[in-house]
């Protein structure tokens, strides 16, 4: 037999591991890029001349009820129709039996690759908790909330990417997603909820997503000059290690990161009556500077006047 | 996107149908027990050869004695038996079989004793290969882990082939051989002048027969897998996805 | 709190401290209580007219304009009535007025529609 060279052993995996879109209705473009629970591709939609990201699970086999279940989460993910959640498109077989799902191509760039002062930050962080909430809303979970699968798009829309390992909260059993792992907790390390490490997985409620979203924002806030503990609080309280202390939904923290941008009292932090009174100076800056004027300038009148 | 940190152990599942040679050669049945290990020493044979000649330094004679040595022993005492994949790959475990065994072989000091049934493996060939492509910055793990990827490989060339002989699609072999085996850059378009057959007809021909080479690699895998974990993970690690 | 009453009270804080430091000139000392009454009302009616047009007119910068015009007018109708000081009258009366003005663009709730 002939010597494989490592040219063309590297090749061949390539090949095997390449998608087969011969009988869909996708022409593959390129690899977009690798995870843990699939490999992402860009390809063009003929029937309606789009592209969109194609997401291959990385299973070499599945069974008939897997598949099933793959079927019926996509669909369920689906139909959360938010500007914040990436749509699924499509999910189907390949001819070698892998499931894909067919998802909106975003063009931008991930959250930990955004550059932006952190206000703006802070605001594309509000949408993701939108985002969220609505998904809590409708019964789904997503288990895997991180920077890098959040997108800022070119418009500065916010889109939450990858709910491939989404639990829906009424099917007890474990998604389909998490079973065609090699079995290891699915997520990653450093924004999963103690929980969720600890491997109880099926035990996941929305407070596992919160604490996700406390890393993310810990994550924004990293680096940053000038963090105020408002911000360090909120964060602390969404990334509690007792699910219990934690914000009870996704709404409420995206109310408190709101009163943070607003210089409101949030409802993480109890502030003392200078920070109060400080903060109250901080929003209303230009009213206090015009009636301290106003007041300096009644004292020099008072002082000409006595000349 | 970037790889996932997994943490956590793997969940056992309950082994893969009996297509395991793993599983097969715990088997009481001598014959099953037999070509449970033909399987085992065909998909090894020659990963393990290069491994012990690289880590080991042994000369390709004594690598030599010591490979069928390994695996007649293995045979003879069951080695197998005691493997669980919660702990560790059939690769992996294979591998610290070995060097346990070439310690011993060379603590002892005996003469080896070469196993019978293995004439039919080409030792020529692996010497010639481990000379002409020396590992450079691998480590030994690391080499044999390289090696028994290229050598499934090979094994799944060799058995595609056979199929497509066997079931009259030599045309897509060939077509598969000329376009993702060979060195020289082809387009669809002068494979389908070659093969007097249209671009369209080339473009199916080589997605079918790239599908079914997929299948034989994955089907190889499967047999030297012990658990449906394993083979996923095995999977995506020959497959060069990142586990 | 609706901008007018927002007009109102500013105007009005404003207005008596004011009135207050006339204190501090001897000369009109003994009239402190006047002065004092005078510039709150001269404050209210101030605020209260900016108040309504900022309820009406949503722009900072027409509306602090309108503001020191307001100010600057009823301070120099102060001044001519007390038949002098008109620099120590004009010129806080007009910063009032900018004051007020940015108050009630700024803050209070907007007249919703109907």
């Amino acid at each position: 037999m002939k010597w494989l060279s490592d040219d063309k052993l590297n090749r061949l995996r390539s090949v095997v591991s390449e998608p087969d879109f011969s009988a869909t209705k996708y022409t593959f473009v390129k690899e977009l890029g690798r995870g843990g629970m699939g490999t992402v591709y860009l390809a063009k939609d003929r029937d309606l001349d789009r592209l969109v990201a194609i997401k291959i699970l990385n299973t070499p086999d599945i069974t008939e009820d897997l598949r099933n279940r793959m079927i019926r989460e996509a669909q369920i993910i689906a139909r959360l129709e938010h500007p914040g959640i990436v749509p699924v498109h499509d999910v189907g077989t390949l001819p070698d039996g892998r499931i894909y799902y067919a998802m909106k191509y975003v063009r931008g760039s991930r959250l930990d690759e955004y550059s932006a002062p952190l206000r703006d930050r802070l605001r594309k962080f509000q949408s993701v908790c939108d985002a969220v909430a609505f998904a809590h809303a409708h019964g789904v979970i997503h288990r895997d909330l991180k920077p890098q699968n959040i997108m800022i798009g070119s418009f500065g829309e916010v889109l939450v990417l990858d709910w491939g390992v989404a639990k829906i909260r009424e099917d007890p059993r474990p998604s389909a997603a998490y079973q065609t792992s090699d079995g290891t907790v699915i997520g990653t390390r450093n924004y999963m909820s103690p929980e969720q490490a600890r491997g109880e997985v099926d035990q996941l409620d929305e407070r596992a997503d919160i604490y996700s979203l406390g890393a993310v924002l810990s994550f924004l806030l990293k680096d940053q000059p000038k963090v105020s503990k408002t911000a360090v609080a909120i964060s602390s309280k969404a990334t509690a290690t007792a699910k219990e202390s934690r914000y009870a939904t996704a709404s409420d923290l995206s109310a408190d990161i709101a009163r943070l941008l607003d210089s409101e009292p949030v409802t993480a932090y109890r502030e003392n009556v200078f920070e109060r009174t400080s903060r109250w100076v901080g929003k209303n800056r230009f009213l206090v500077l015009l009636v301290l004027a106003y007041l300096l300038m009644r004292i020099f009148l008072i002082f000409t006047s006595r000349r | 996107m970037d790889p996932d940190t997994d943490i956590g152990g793997p969940a056992h599942r309950f082994p893969a149908t009996n297509h395991s040679a793993i599983i097969n050669a715990r088997s009481d049945d001598t014959n099953v027990r037999r070509r449970a290990f033909d399987t085992i020493l065909a998909s090894y044979w020659k990963p393990a050869y290069k491994y012990i000649r690289l880590k080991w330094h042994a000369d390709n004679e004594d690598a030599k004695d010591l490979t069928q040595g390994f695996f007649a022993s293995a045979f003879e005492k069951n080695y197998f038996v005691t493997y669980d994949a919660r702990k560790a790959s059939f690769q992996t475990y294979l591998r610290t079989c070995l060097d346990g065994f070439v310690a011993n072989e060379r603590k002892a000091g005996r003469r080896l004793k070469r196993g019978g049934g293995m004439d039919h493996l080409d030792f020529a060939a692996a010497e010639h290969e481990l000379a002409a492509h020396a590992s450079s910055s691998l480590s030994p793990e690391e080499y044999f882990h390289r090696e028994w990827v290229r050598w499934m490989f090979t094994l799944a060339i060799d058995a595609f082939r056979q199929r497509c002989e066997e079931s009259g699609r030599t045309v897509h072999f060939q077509l598969f051989e000329r376009y993702d085996l060979s060195d020289d850059e082809v387009s669809y378009a002068s494979l389908a002048a070659d093969f007097g057959l249209d671009t369209a007809t080339v473009t199916n021909y080589l997605a079918a027969a790239r599908r079914d080479f997929r299948r034989i690699v994955l089907e190889k895998l499967r047999e030297i897998t012990a658990t449906d974990e394993e083979f996923r993970t095995e999977a995506r690690s020959l497959l060069g996805v990142e586990p | 709190m609706s901008k007018p009453l927002i007009g109102v009270i500013l105007g009005a804080v404003l207005g008596a401290i004011d009135g207050l430091t006339a204190w501090f000139t001897p000369a009109v000392r003994d009239q402190l209580f006047g002065i004092v009454f005078g510039s709150t009302i001269k404050g209210i009616i101030a605020g209260v007219a900016i108040g309504f047009f900022a309820k009406k007119f949503h722009s900072l910068p027409i509306g602090i304009l309108f503001g020191v015009i307001v100010g600057a007018i009823l301070a120099w109708l102060v001044a001519f009535m007390q038949g002098g000081y008109y620099f120590q009258i004009i010129l806080p009366g007009t910063l009032v007025g900018l004051i007020v003005g940015f108050a009630t663009q700024k803050y209070g709730t907007p007249a919703t529609a109907n």
